[in-house]
């Protein structure tokens, strides 16, 4: 009789799944995925082994390739640790493209107006503390109206990355510009580029130790404890005594200031100079990043890494044979469906009405 | 669990097999002597109908040029570069996929070129309608313009004729003689070209005025709309513009006033507007470029174009609606601009501030992006483009008012 009732198809939480399994599961979407890219390919008249060929060649295949994907991986690495805190929380912010904007912003003033007046290394620490800062407040924005007066964080943090790109769009044609009417920032002096390391600007090696730090912040601190609990149900933390405005407020401006570091690696190590698209969108590919790593810290590394090799190797796609990138586009977005939608079949399982007895007997 | 690790295995198998059967490197070097892999790097794509299609047109005919001549040219062209650090990683990228000559074909591209040319020394750049390449020391980088002003100077001939038409025929009075200029930025380029199309304008009706407006973009569509239907609101009966779409001249249209274009011919978009267009035709510097650079020479570390090397050309005028003796004006001036009789900016035909202008630099050399040396104006003009290819003449003369120059 209640077999009946039921809907034809039923979601049950799942809770029991083997570890290797769910690993297996995901590298497998992975897999289907790659296979899945095939069909825009073929469509328009690309050999997609080619193609893929050509991805991970034109990403891994020279040492210059190399220090281009991993220069294009640093930034998203840097992100998405900053916005897993926040996501931790379950506070939704969406607003790391502006608070990178700003803190790109903090440290070009200092890189184009205290270039001269300081010695390099000591500018470089101005414009990274100014850049942190910056960013750092500019989180604090939503996040006070957030304790304060339970805004919604998602619309709140969205409209602030409109805020700052519009502040960087009108400094570049107006008081930063370089020739009149160029719409263009001057290059940095060499004084206010990063060193490289290896080839590539040693923002690698500060995002690889917030890696660490962030790693222990959240698994082995207090702050890491209340952030967890927060996320979990706002009123034990607040049974439990813990002051959750004070809280959000902490956690975001750390989250922001991270962010901020991210546009003075942009701007100092990869860009030198400014611009309103500074950002390039990894506020919000970083998200995907955050999740699909499940918010764990090393996980962040590979996944940043994976998109960085999709990002270049469909440069190299488009130069070599003629793909148009919105192609590129597109494998990228099916890759991100399916290993979404892979972390839903690891969570949830589909029960079938006529299979419901055979799994209640299971 | 065995059934699912069977799947994955399988998949993981083929995939190995798709990746050895793909992953070998296919970059060619050109061995051929007569055979040279040139980048074009756009900042839009043939869409547009404007700038990077007129790229195009000059890059496919410049290869039938050079195919005549025995050379053939592999292109490697990238639409869609962003003005930011994806050029600089377009340039790396073309010049590790073995392109001997990388030409970037927007301004704001120049200075993350510069970024990377040190890298390959043995690899040619070349910065259109910039101009720091030309001046940086550096043997690999170069610079190359057309007197596009020249062009601009014929398309305000046509204007001119048309609205002098106008006044003789009693359709407006001569002071109702106002041209509506849409422009992209105030910048030299633009305040050079909207000058010289002004000039030629006044040159055949002495009454004319001049409205320019600022959309603060190379290409926003609907801002350039806008900024048209504003200026003819404002009274201008001619309109014409600094900008990348074909929007102007569709306004210029459905409000019954005329057009003149940029870049492309917009006659069949507007027929009862646009009267004619000016356009560079890139083909004869990139075939002199290419050529040069097959045969072993240097390609010039600043290269200008003008009208009378074919590099400024003009489309088709619309006969149906120019004013009568408008082709044989134009005849006559464009002869003058090809042997040097007519010069655009006669000093004796325009005034600043109600003065000749007697005095003003052309280059700018200590990098405060304002020009402190070689004096532009000599023999009764204003000599632009002669010391470099990028435009540099800033003056506001008499006659034009900037609606806004907040850009």
């Amino acid at each position: 009789m209640r077999e009946e009732k039921t809907a034809f198809i039923r979601l049950a939480k799942r809770t029991d799944m083997d570890p290797r399994k769910v690993w297996m599961i995901r590298v497998g979407s992975i897999v289907v995925a790659l296979l899945l890219g095939f069909v825009p390919m073929l469509l328009t008249g690309t050999n997609p082994i080619e193609a893929y060929g050509v991805i991970i060649s034109g990403s891994l295949s020279r040492p210059v390739y190399i220090r281009q994907t991993v220069r294009t991986a640093i930034p998203l690495l840097g992100c998405a640790l900053a916005i897993a805190p926040c996501f931790k929380m379950r506070f939704w912010n969406i607003g790391a493209e502006g608070q990178i904007t700003m803190g790109a912003m903090a440290a070009t003033y200092f890189a184009l107006y205290w270039v001269g007046k300081v010695p390099s290394p000591v500018l470089l620490v101005i414009m990274f503390l100014a850049a942190a800062i910056m960013g750092g407040l500019w989180a604090l924005i939503p996040a006070f109206f957030k304790a304060k007066w339970n805004t919604n964080e998602t619309l709140f943090t969205l409209m602030m990355n409109y805020i700052a790109i519009g502040i960087v769009a009108w400094l570049q044609g107006g008081p930063w510009e370089g020739r009149k009417g160029s719409q263009l920032i001057p290059m940095f002096d060499d004084a206010a580029r990063l060193p490289e390391v290896l080839g590539v600007n040693c923002g690698w090696i500060m995002v690889l130790v917030l890696t660490v730090l962030m790693y222990f912040y959240m698994n082995k601190t207090k702050h890491g404890y209340e952030i967890a609990v927060i996320g979990d149900s706002v009123n034990t933390a607040r049974y439990a005594g813990m002051n959750v405005g004070w809280i959000i407020m902490r956690t975001m401006f750390i989250s922001g200031a991270i962010s901020g570091v991210v546009g003075f690696i942009f701007v100092s190590g990869a860009n030198h100079t400014l611009y309103s698209g500074v950002a390039d969108g990894v506020g919000f590919t970083a998200i995907t990043v955050a999740w699909l790593s499940q918010l764990n810290s090393f996980a962040m590394i590979v996944i940043s890494f994976v998109l960085a090799v999709l990002e270049k190797g469909s440069n190299t796609l488009q130069t070599r044979l003629s793909v148009p990138a919105s192609i590129a586009d597109i494998i990228t977005g099916i890759l991100l469906f399916c290993m979404l939608s892979c972390e839903f079949f690891i969570n949830y399982r589909l029960i079938f009405r006529r299979k419901t007895k055979e799994e209640v007997a299971s | 669990m065995k059934r699912t690790l069977s799947v994955l295995l399988v998949l993981i198998v083929s995939c190995g097999f798709i990746f050895a059967a793909g992953g070998a490197e296919t970059t060619t070097t050109a061995s051929d002597p007569n055979t040279v892999k040139v980048a074009l790097l756009c900042i839009g794509d043939e869409n547009d109908q404007g700038y990077t299609y007129n790229f195009i047109r000059g890059r496919d005919r410049a290869t039938e040029m050079l195919a005549a001549d025995g050379i053939t040219v592999e292109w490697v062209t990238k639409f869609n570069i962003g003005e930011d650090a994806s050029c600089r990683d377009a340039n790396i990228e073309a010049a590790e996929e073995g392109c001997q000559i990388i030409i970037n074909n927007s301004f704001g591209f120049e200075p993350y070129m510069l970024e990377v040319v040190d890298d390959y020394p043995e690899i040619e750049f070349i910065s259109c309608t910039n101009s720091a390449s030309a001046v940086d020391g550096r043997a690999n980088t170069h610079n190359a313009f057309a007197n596009i002003f020249e062009g601009r100077y014929l398309a305000g001939v046509v204007a001119g004729m048309k609205l002098q038409q106008m006044i003789d025929e009693g359709q407006i009075t001569p002071e109702e003689a106002v041209i509506g200029y849409v422009g992209a930025y105030s910048f030299a380029e633009v305040i050079s070209g909207f000058t010289s199309y002004y000039l030629g304008a006044k040159s055949v009706c002495p009454s004319v005025t001049m409205l320019v407006s600022f959309v603060g973009s190379w290409s926003d569509a609907t801002a350039e709309s806008d900024a048209a239907l504003a200026l003819i609101d404002q009274g201008a009966v001619m309109v014409s513009q600094h900008s990348d779409n074909t929007t102007p001249a569709t306004a210029a249209q459905s409000r019954g006033v005329f057009h003149t274009g940029y870049n492309n011919d917009m006659t069949g978009i507007a027929p009862n507007a646009s009267l004619i267009s000016t356009r560079i035709d890139w083909s004869i510097y990139f075939y002199e470029a290419i050529k040069t650079y097959v045969e072993g020479g240097e390609i010039p570390q600043d290269w200008c174009g003008s009208w009378a090397d074919g590099s400024v050309v003009m489309t088709t005028l619309n006969e149906a609606i120019a004013a009568p003796g408008t082709a044989e004006k134009l005849a006559e001036v464009e002869a003058g601009l090809a042997d040097g009789s007519i010069q655009v900016f006669d000093t004796s035909t325009f005034t600043v501030g109600g003065e000749e202008l007697t005095h003003a630099f052309a280059i700018d050399t200590d990098g405060d992006f304002t020009a402190d040396s070689e004096e532009a104006v000599y023999d009764g003009a204003f000599h632009e483009s002669v010391f470099q290819s990028a435009p540099y003449f800033t003056a506001q003369i008499d006659g034009i008012t900037w609606l806004n120059a907040a850009y």
